[in-house]
């Protein structure tokens, strides 16, 4: 229990460190829109631990009775690895709440600049934090 | 003896090398990095270099001879595209040429193409400007650097080995390096022209010469200055000087594949694909 209050402080200290950084190559201001933002509630349904963000794939449930993956941007790899992060640290099945920008293109179901929260209040990824590093 | 005055001599005595050591300490540093078996330093290693997406951030342009913070403009440019690094708008932060200013006003790579993005080499600048770490390895004849931006590498002869003279253009060009005393210096030459100095995308030309020196300060600490030499481009050469620090050793250069998401973006259009220039006179 100790460690992994631990960890998740190792984690939050290392998405908080990341704030205030530049920009990625792939323009934030190209993909994202800051006039889209959305807030939502949903399922870790798979982390997509790839260069040069992950993608963390996130399950909400329509009120038609179907769901939608948001897909949402996270930091480099390399990165969050050194930050203590591991492509299983956020278990599948886990319920966050995402706060971010949608994509510019409508028909995308990317999120950029998100910040995710945890069940209990507790910040894994902090709005521009660690996604603000890569290059 | 009696025990208090063996205790005393002791203390004396051991004061008096402590001061002497002192003194030989203030008079020649002592050196806590090695070196090479060719006398020259050891520049090996995980280096963390600082990221620098604006190489013409507010102080950090200086005059390479005094490295005095050069006096600039500043002026806004109103008809310049919107800033690629996400900071403030364009203005007269270098000291641009007519045409160095108009590459500089025009570059849109949101709508013009992102070379970056596109996963094509950054070039030898926005390569020691990323915020991944750069791995030294060294040997009497020659330094290899190894990004981990992209698993890109760039290898530098130090010992006056030739390049071909016909080398064809290249994103990173090539260099040459040799020491000037302790002081690692590189000459970067060959560009294609295609790559921006950073991620704001401040322009160079295929013309310009490059120079990163690095100097180990110490066991963790090299200092590291580039200087922009590009009539073509800018009035007058400027510099950047910076302090990279070494890594722990638990920290390893890493893999890095930039298409892994990147590819799904150039095809779902949120990059916009990279293409060369149609008229590559005015690159």
């Amino acid at each position: 229990m100790k460690n992994k209050t631990l960890l998740l402080g190792v984690l939050l200290a290392g998405s908080l460190a990341g704030a205030g950084g530049a920009l990625a190559h792939h323009s934030t201001a190209a993909e994202f829109d800051s006039s889209k933002p959305i807030t939502f509630t949903g399922t870790v349904q798979k982390v997509m631990w790839m260069n040069p963000h992950i993608y963390t794939h996130i399950e909400v449930k329509q009120a038609d009775g179907g769901s939608f993956v948001y897909h949402v941007e996270g930091g480099p790899p390399n990165s969050l690895f050194r930050q203590g992060w591991r492509k299983d640290t956020l278990k599948i099945g886990t319920v966050v709440t995402v706060s971010g920008w949608r994509a510019k293109n409508a028909d995308s179901p990317n999120v950029g600049q998100a910040t995710i929260t945890a069940a209990d209040g507790k910040k894994l990824f902090n709005g521009d934090g660690p996604s603000k590093a890569a290059e | 003896m009696p025990r208090a005055a063996i205790s005393v001599r002791a203390i004396a005595w051991a004061f008096a090398l402590q001061c002497s050591a002192a003194v030989a300490w203030a008079a020649t540093p002592a050196e806590n990095f090695p070196r090479m078996a060719n006398g020259k330093p050891d520049l090996s290693g995980h280096w963390s270099n600082p990221y620098t997406p604006d190489m013409a951030a507010q102080g950090k342009v200086l005059d390479p001879a005094t490295r005095q913070p050069l006096q600039l403009s500043r002026a806004p440019l109103p008809d310049a595209k919107a800033s690629a690094a996400g900071n403030a708008p364009r203005s007269l932060d270098l000291p641009y040429t007519e045409w160095g200013l108009r590459q500089w006003k025009s570059y849109d790579p949101v709508n013009d193409g992102d070379y970056a993005g596109s996963c094509l080499p950054f070039g030898m600048s926005r390569n020691i400007n990323s915020p991944h770490g750069v791995q030294f390895v060294q040997n009497p004849t020659s330094i290899a650097m190894l990004f981990e931006q992209n698993t890109w590498f760039h290898w530098v002869p130090t010992a006056g080995q030739k390049w071909p003279a016909d080398m064809p253009p290249s994103w990173n060009g090539v260099s040459t390096g040799h020491w000037d005393g302790d002081v690692l210096v590189v000459e970067t030459t060959g560009f294609d022209g295609y790559t921006r100095l950073d991620t704001a995308g401040h322009p160079h030309s295929r013309q310009m010469k490059l120079t990163n020196t690095f100097r180990r300060i110490d066991a963790r600490t090299l200092e590291h200055t580039v200087i922009v030499h590009d009539p073509k481009t800018y009035t007058r050469d400027w510099a950047n000087v910076r302090t990279w620090k070494l890594k722990p050793a638990s920290d390893v250069v890493m893999e890095y594949s930039c298409e892994e998401n990147n590819l799904g973006n150039l095809f779902s259009g949120a990059i916009k694909p990279w293409k060369p220039p149609e008229n590559e006179d005015e690159e």
